[in-house]
C-alpha cells in the first residue's frame, strides 16, 4: 500500500466515521425533531473550533454479534472546542449508534476528555442522548458508569459541569446529569428516570407516559431535577451559551468581566413604587432585581420550581453574581423544603466558583404544615443556612420588607456571616409578625381586657410601630445601612467594589456535613 | 335522600342526606348544588350535629384542570364563578396565608368548571379550590 492509499484510508475512515449510524439512522433522528450528535457540536462551538478526540475507538466486546454491530466512535463523540472564545470540553452521545448506549469503550472516551477537562480547568458539558447501558457488555458497561460518576463527583467545584438531556437518560445514566451543577432538558423529546413507566406499570399499577413521568416540564417544575427547558434543541443551546457567559472557566478564575453600558452610578427612581402599601401584598421581587442589575439582564435558574425563592445570575458593573431571593407573590416567598434545597445548592455553587452572592429578603417564615415538618422541613431548610454560612465569597443581602424569625436568619443574615447588609426603610426585621407576636406578649392583657378584639389590634399596632421597622436590627449593628431605594444600585456594586479582595479563612477539615 | 340546608360561618350549604342500609352503598354521589347559588326559602337549618366540614363538596368534572392550594390558609375572595372564562395569570382567588393575601392565578386560559372552596374556609396544602375545563 503506498502513501497515497494510505492517505485515502484515512479519508474513507474519516468519512464513513462521519456518518454515525448510517443514513437511515440519521434521518429517523431528524423526524424526531432532533439533531445528530455532531450537528449539536456544530452548533455549540464557535466555527470549525471543535476537535476531535478518540474518533476511531471501538467496543471490544464480541458478545452476542457485538463485533457485527460495532461501529467506530462507539455511539459518542467527545473531543473540546470554544464557545464564544472560551474553551469547553464535550461529550456528545450519538442516537444512531446502537441506540447511544453506553458501553465499555464508549465510557472510556467520556472519562478521557473528563480527565482532560479537569486537567485544563475548562467546562465539560455531556449531551445525553442514550438508551442507557450496553446490556451486551454487562458489568462493563456498569463499570464505565461508575467511572463518570466517580470522576462527576471529583470535578464538583473544580469545573463548572453541565448535562443536556436530548433524548432518553435513563436508568443509572440519570445519576451522571444528578450530580452536575445544571441540567438542561428538551420540551417533548428528553426524558430522565429511573425506572420506566413499563416497569412502573409491573410493579405500582400506575399508568404514566414517558412524559408525564420523566419529560422536561416535569423535571423542570414538579422534581426540580432540571434547571432549563426549551421548546427545541437550538433554543436549548443558546441556553447553554448563554449561562456558560457568567461562569467561569474552573474554581481558581473569577468569570469574565464585560464593560457594562449600564451606568453603575443609575438611580432607580421607581424601584420604591414596587412594594405595595400594605404589608400582606404581594409584588413579583424580578421587577426589584431586573431593575438593580445591569441592563435588566437576569438568567433565572429553575424558572419553575420553587417558584417561592428565586435564583439566578447576573451582573453588576459588568461581573456576574448570583442572585437569591424570596419571591412574595407565590406561596407568600416563605422557606419550605424545596426552595431551600433550591437555594442551598446556588449558593454552594456561587461560592465553589467565586461568584459574589446577592439576596433579596422578602420572607415571612419558614411555612407551617404537618407536611412540610413530615418532608422535613428542619433538615432541608438547614441546608441554606449551612449554605450562607460555609460561603466565603463575598455576601451582600438587601432586606426589601419581610424579615422574620428563623427565615431571616436563614436569609444571608449578618449573623451568618454576611459582609454587608442593607434594608430599606421598608423592611421589618422581627422574630416574627406583629400578629402572632401580639398575641403572645400581651395574652394576658388583651384576655382581660373589656373589648379582646380592640385590645388585640391596638397591641398589634403598639408592636408594628415598636419593633416591624429595620432600625432595631441597624442599632445593634445586624443591619449595615439602611439605604434608600433607588440607590441599591449604587451601594450593591460599591459593596462589591470594596469586597473584592475579601479573604476569609475557615478551620481546615476534609469536608464539612451539610445536613442533605 | 333527604336535603339539609347548613349554614357555617355565615355560607348557607345545601346538603344531601342519604342513610345507607344494611351495608348497601348509596349510588354514585351526586354533586351538591353549588352554595353561591341562591336557595329559595332559607328554612332555619336542623343543625344535625356533628355538622360537616365547611367546605363545598363540589365534584371536579372528569378531565378538568384542578388548580390546587399551595399552602394551608383562608380563602379571603373568590372572583370567578362556574361557567367564567379565565385568561392564563387571572387571578381566580385570593388565599390568606403567612401574612399574606396571596393570588391564585389561572395556569392556562379556560373556562371555570368548578369553584370547590367558598369565602372564609379553611384549607389544606393540595386542596382542591378551582377547577377549569
Amino acid at each position: 500500500m503506498g502513501v497515497t492509499d494510505k492517505l485515502n484510508e484515512l479519508v474513507e475512515r474519516k468519512e464513513r466515521l462521519e456518518l454515525g449510524g448510517g443514513a437511515d439512522k440519521i434521518a429517523k433522528q431528524h423526524e424526531a425533531g432532533k439533531m445528530t450528535a455532531r450537528e449539536r457540536l456544530n452548533l455549540l462551538f464557535d466555527a470549525n473550533s471543535f476537535v476531535e478526540v478518540d474518533a476511531f475507538v471501538e467496543t471490544r466486546s464480541i458478545e452476542f454479534d457485538m463485533q457485527k454491530k460495532k461501529v467506530p466512535g462507539d455511539g459518542v463523540v467527545t473531543g473540546y472546542g470554544s464557545v464564544n472564545g472560551r474553551l469547553v470540553f464535550v461529550s456528545s452521545q450519538d442516537f444512531t449508534v446502537i441506540g447511544g448506549s453506553l458501553g465499555e469503550m464508549h465510557a472510556k472516551k467520556i472519562t478521557k476528555v473528563m480527565d482532560m477537562a479537569m486537567k485544563m480547568g475548562a467546562p465539560f458539558i455531556s449531551i445525553n442522548d442514550s438508551g442507557g447501558a450496553r446490556i451486551e457488555e454487562g458489568i462493563d458497561a456498569l463499570s464505565g458508569f461508575g467511572d463518570i460518576f466517580f470522576r462527576n463527583t471529583l470535578a464538583s467545584g473544580v469545573i463548572p459541569q453541565i448535562s443536556v438531556i436530548m433524548g432518553p437518560c435513563a436508568g443509572g445514566a440519570v445519576y451522571s446529569p444528578a450530580i452536575t451543577d445544571f441540567v438542561f432538558m428538551v420540551e417533548k423529546t428528553s426524558q430522565m428516570f429511573i425506572t420506566g413507566p413499563q416497569v412502573i406499570k409491573a410493579v405500582t399499577g400506575e399508568d404514566v407516559t414517558f412524559e408525564k413521568l420523566g419529560g422536561a416540564d416535569t423535571h423542570n417544575s414538579i422534581s426540580g431535577v432540571a434547571h432549563f427547558k426549551s421548546a427545541d434543541e437550538k433554543e436549548c443551546i443558546e441556553q447553554i451559551k448563554r449561562l456558560l457567559s457568567f461562569l467561569p472557566e474552573n474554581n481558581l478564575c473569577d468569570a469574565p468581566v464585560y464593560q457594562s453600558a449600564d451606568d453603575m452610578n443609575r438611580i432607580s427612581e421607581e424601584i420604591s413604587d414596587i412594594i405595595p402599601e400594605g404589608t400582606n401584598k404581594p409584588y413579583d421581587m424580578k421587577e426589584i432585581i431586573t431593575r438593580v442589575v445591569d441592563n435588566g439582564d437576569f438568567l433565572e435558574i429553575q424558572k419553575h420550581f420553587a417558584q417561592n425563592i428565586i435564583i439566578g445570575f447576573a451582573r453588576m458593573n459588568g461581573s456576574t453574581v448570583g442572585i437569591i431571593a424570596n419571591q412574595p407573590s407565590v406561596m407568600a416567598g416563605s422557606l419550605d423544603v424545596n426552595s431551600s434545597d433550591k437555594g442551598a445548592r446556588f449558593v454552594r455553587f456561587c461560592d465553589a466558583f467565586n461568584i459574589p452572592v446577592i439576596t433579596f429578603t422578602d420572607v415571612p417564615g419558614y411555612l407551617p404544615g404537618v407536611g412540610q415538618e413530615h418532608s422535613g422541613v428542619i433538615r432541608h431548610g438547614a441546608k441554606l443556612l449551612y449554605a450562607f454560612s460555609e460561603a466565603t465569597v463575598p455576601k451582600i443581602n438587601v432586606i426589601v420588607r419581610k424579615a422574620y424569625g428563623g427565615a431571616y436568619i436563614a436569609m444571608n443574615s449578618k449573623h451568618l456571616g454576611a459582609d454587608m447588609v442593607f434594608a430599606w426603610p421598608t423592611a421589618e426585621i422581627a422574630v416574627m409578625g406583629p400578629d402572632g407576636a401580639a398575641n403572645i406578649i400581651f395574652r394576658k392583657e388583651i384576655a382581660d381586657a373589656e373589648d379582646p378584639v380592640a385590645a388585640r389590634n391596638s397591641k398589634i399596632e403598639e408592636y408594628r410601630n415598636k419593633f416591624s421597622n429595620p432600625y432595631i436590627a441597624a442599632s445593634r449593628g445586624y443591619v449595615d445601612d439602611v439605604i434608600e431605594p433607588a440607590t441599591t444600585r449604587i451601594r450593591l456594586i460599591s459593596s462589591l467594589e470594596m469586597l473584592s479582595s475579601k479573604r476569609e479563612n475557615r478551620p481546615s477539615k476534609k469536608h464539612g456535613n451539610i445536613p442533605l | 335522600m333527604k336535603k339539609f340546608l347548613i349554614k357555617v360561618n355565615g355560607n348557607q350549604y345545601e346538603v344531601e342526606v342519604e342513610e345507607i342500609r344494611d351495608g348497601s352503598v348509596a349510588s354514585a354521589p351526586v354533586a351538591a348544588a353549588p352554595a353561591s347559588a341562591p336557595v329559595a326559602a332559607p328554612a332555619p337549618a336542623p343543625a344535625p350535629a356533628p355538622a360537616p366540614a365547611p367546605k363545598k363538596d363540589t365534584a371536579v368534572p372528569a378531565g378538568a384542570q384542578t388548580i390546587t392550594a399551595p399552602m394551608p390558609g383562608t380563602i379571603l375572595k373568590v372572583n370567578v364563578n362556574p361557567g367564567d372564562a379565565v385568561k392564563k395569570g387571572q387571578v381566580l382567588l385570593i388565599l390568606e396565608a403567612m401574612k399574606m393575601e396571596n393570588e391564585i392565578v389561572a395556569p392556562a386560559d379556560g373556562k371555570v368548571a368548578s369553584v370547590n372552596v367558598s369565602k372564609g374556609a379553611s384549607v389544606n396544602a393540595g386542596d382542591v379550590l378551582v377547577s377549569l375545563a
